[in-house]
């Protein structure tokens, strides 16, 4: 377990949230990318949907209507039989972009990406996930030797590595690591490697610069 | 026989006891796997109905507790059991228990519910619906004892963090949802959530002492 300790997957308090269909839909979308390609963050979410199942055990029941189950029929007379769908897993060699839970955001892949320039080295790209709870989902293009001012977060940050890698004080993120950040932490990563470093990042509210140069680039980069 | 293996766990004498709601007696754990496995082997309507008598009401408590006015839960509450209905043969017994199966429908379904409402979107893909494989029948067994563990060491826990456990999986908005009903500080309910979820991992084996 000394790779869970070394920060590269999401927190198991993250993972419960997630289990509890508590995340917002972007940070969601983030955790589910990365449980793609994770066995470990996989079962450790099968183990908390488990703790879900035995606390709707401990829900106090609420009696249906009385023609409930007579309904029921009704509607289950004309559902078509079960088909199998493919498997949403993804194999070891296929490219993290191509992940499903992603791709739902993603129709045209990393490559087609209407990337906006914010700042020399730096480009983003907002998805469309606001769902039905606050929460931004981003696309950041960083390139190597580019460095992201210091800082900290309002709220909950969740990060998914999809190329290249970067290097803060945590050590090394490269693809598929996941940087789970709360309120306490500062971070300024900055890419490392010869190719850009392209970052899935969810945030719930916005980031909070410390610097004086952070706050002068915010509004510029939307951050 | 659910609370039996709840209680299975050591409570140390020093706490007040928690006086959140056990598990209400009904089949037990095994009883309904087996009624979901005759659904999805021979389409059993009997053995159905007796799965809808015991989940629907829960399924529809849990949908009124987590936000949904009367009539939607009874509306999502049908949609979760006609999926049951319609996907159980898609049931993979070495990932979940049927209640556990269940509760990741009936939050899915929410879920998608909300999002419906906040716009027109596709549904959400369902991995708990894609068995990668035919289940092999140690890995059944090898889920129903890690089942049992975590149901032991989430009885194990001291009242304190049973609570806003037990809550964690059943409010909306969970982490400030506990913090109004339990009356404590955001804070004190997230170290509560790290301490327990650290707790039964330990139990679990998945992290060191």
């Amino acid at each position: 377990m000394s790779d869970r300790s070394a920060h590269r997957h999401p927190r198991s308090e993250t993972l419960a949230l997630y289990a509890a269909g508590g995340l917002d839909e972007a940070r969601a979308v983030v955790v589910a990318t990365h449980l793609t390609i994770c066995d470990e963050c996989r079962l450790e979410v099968r183990d908390w949907e488990a703790l879900g199942g035995i606390a709707l055990e401990t829900v106090e029941p609420a009696p249906m209507s009385d023609n409930a189950l007579t309904d029921f029929w009704a509607r289950a007379e004309g559902a078509e039989p079960a088909t199998l769908p493919a498997s949403l897993r993804a194999a070891n060699d296929f490219p993290l972009e191509a992940a499903q839970p992603l791709r739902r955001y993603l129709k045209n892949g990393l490559d087609g990406v209407p990337w906006k320039t914010v700042a020399p080295g730096l480009a983003q790209h907002i998805l469309q996930a606001e769902g039905y709870r606050p929460g931004v989902l981003r696309l950041l293009k960083i390139a190597p030797g580019v460095k992201i001012p210091v800082h900290g977060h309002k709220d909950n940050e969740v990060t998914l590595i999809l190329r290249g890698a970067y290097h803060d004080h945590l050590g090394v993120f490269q693809e598929g690591d996941f940087a789970d950040l709360d309120e306490d932490d500062q971070h300024a990563p900055v890419a490392i490697g010869d190719e850009d470093c392209i970052c899935l990042i969810a945030t719930s509210a916005p980031l909070a610069f410390k610097s004086v140069v952070g706050k002068i680039v915010q509004p510029f980069i939307g951050l | 026989m659910i609370r039996a293996v709840v209680a299975v766990g050591p409570r140390t004498e020093n706490v007040t006891p928690s006086t959140t709601p056990v598990p209400a007696p009904g089949p037990a754990g095994d009883e309904l796997n087996a009624l979901l496995a005759r659904v999805a082997t021979h389409g059993d309507k009997e053995a159905f109905g007796r799965l809808y008598a015991h989940f629907a009401p829960r399924v529809k408590g849990y949908l009124l507790r987590i936000g949904a006015q009367s009539e939607q839960a009874e509306d999502l509450a049908q949609e979760t059991m006609l999926k049951v209905w319609r996907k159980a043969q898609l049931f993979d017994p070495s990932k979940a228990s049927a209640a556990t199966w269940i509760y990741t429908i009936a939050r899915n379904i929410r879920i998608d519910a909300l999002r419906r409402r906040a716009k027109d979107d596709l549904p959400a893909e369902e991995p708990m619906l894609t068995p990668e494989e035919e289940p092999q029948a140690d890995a059944v067994m090898e889920r129903r004892q890690r089942d049992a563990r975590i149901r032991a060491a989430f009885g194990a826990l001291p009242p304190n963090q049973y609570d806003v456990v037990r809550l964690h999986f059943i409010e909306d908005e969970p982490h400030s949802a506990i913090a109004e009903r339990l009356d404590l500080p955001l804070g004190t309910v997230k170290s509560r959530l790290r301490l327990a979820f650290g707790r039964i991992r330990k139990e679990l084996g998945e992290l060191d002492v």
